[in-house]
């Protein structure tokens, strides 16, 4: 028999089987194990915040203890001494609920300072997870924000980037202007 | 239209929709090759459900410079294909050629299973290149990708695979005459 009327009949074959696929009863499985992972990975995203948030204040008060206090400054981020190296990123953003409406202000714009490592040296990055925290303003000094005596123990704001391991890897600390 | 690499990236971030679509425009092409190399519908079933279940665990080793994601797919299936299998091996007979040609009226149901038994009955390594390259159109690179083998070895392999063919389904033909 020739190549070609072997060709035909494969031709043949893939023609008559081009519309067979799996059942629907396969996408239905699959999507109920999508799901069980997803929530499954929720609740080892909660484990691993909770852990570096703990991580992030153990880190971040020890180095406050060994710190010099620096010069009483406001904690606006357009100050702060490592202006280069972490510039400071300006995004509109929804006031927080109870802050809106203490203040009765509609909006708030959210300025946010750099990345601050956490680990030095860095392990490579490839994929984690920002993470928002409450922490007392101390924690800005220990990266070289300045912070006023009396501002030491207020709650400030801070996205922590954690690494698909579960290490806290950078923070930034955020303020809430209102126009 | 968003590539396969982009609903990748976005399944494994946790989108369902993407993983839906994903698994959608693809279930297709893998639970055929799956059904051509076992030739049964309910293994198909679980090989092509296992294919993606290993997408979501192991999606992060495809590597786009390597194939595309189908072929990428392709091997998985293949994988599990072997391990089959290796536990249930395909016998594979022997035909003796004759000029009789059983491919007059492909239109024949009796044909059409014909050609499936012939190909179901190659060697895997022949079958799996005659599956990919001549029943679902994979180019001759993605296919080596998926078989984790240089081109040549599938043009060569899917050419001994057709010739095998021949001689199957001529020897189908002397056999169904009166």
């Amino acid at each position: 028999m020739r190549e070609d009327k072997v060709l035909q009949a494969l031709q043949a074959l893939a023609e008559n089987d081009r519309d067979r696929q799996a059942s629907f009863a396969v996408e239905a499985r699959l999507l109920s194990n999508f799901r069980s992972r997803r929530a499954s990975q929720r609740w080892r995203w909660v484990a691993a915040a909770a852990v570096a948030a703990g991580v992030v204040l153990a880190v971040l008060l020890s180095t406050n203890r060994a710190s010099k206090p620096v010069v009483s400054v406001a904690p606006a981020p357009t100050q702060v001494p490592r202006q280069e190296a972490a510039p400071v990123v300006a995004v509109a953003a929804p006031a927080p609920r109870k802050a809106a409406r203490k203040m009765a202000r509609p909006q708030a714009r959210e300025v946010v300072t750099d990345f601050f490592p956490l680990m030095d040296p860095a392990p490579p990055f490839e994929r984690g997870q920002m993470l928002r925290v409450q922490l007392p303003a101390a924690a800005m000094r220990t990266v070289g924000l300045p912070v006023r005596e009396d501002h030491l123990a207020d709650p400030i704001q801070a996205d922590v980037l954690v690494g698909e391991e579960g290490m806290p890897r950078a923070i930034r600390f955020v303020r809430f202007d209102v126009p | 239209m968003l590539s396969d690499e982009d609903l990748l990236g976005a399944a494994r971030g946790g989108d369902e929709a993407a993983f839906t679509a994903l698994y959608r425009r693809r279930q297709g092409a893998v639970y055929r090759f799956a059904l051509h190399m076992s030739g049964h519908a309910a293994v198909s079933e679980d090989v092509t459900q296992e294919v993606f279940l290993a997408l979501l665990e192991g999606g992060g080793r495809f590597d786009p410079s390597r194939g595309s994601l189908l072929s990428f797919l392709y091997g998985i299936a293949r994988n599990l294909m072997l391990r089959r299998v290796e536990k249930k091996p395909t016998q594979d007979t022997e035909e003796v050629a004759t000029d009789e040609d059983v491919l007059d009226d492909l239109t024949r149901r009796e044909t059409i299973e014909a050609v499936r038994s012939a190909v179901l009955s190659l060697p895997a390594q022949y079958r799996e290149a005659v599956v990919l390259c001549d029943l679902e159109n994979t180019s001759y690179e993605d296919a080596a990708a998926a078989l984790d083998c240089p081109v040549g070895t599938v043009r060569s392999r899917l050419s001994r695979g057709r010739a095998m063919l021949a001689q199957k389904l001529s020897a189908k033909a002397v056999r169904s005459m009166p």
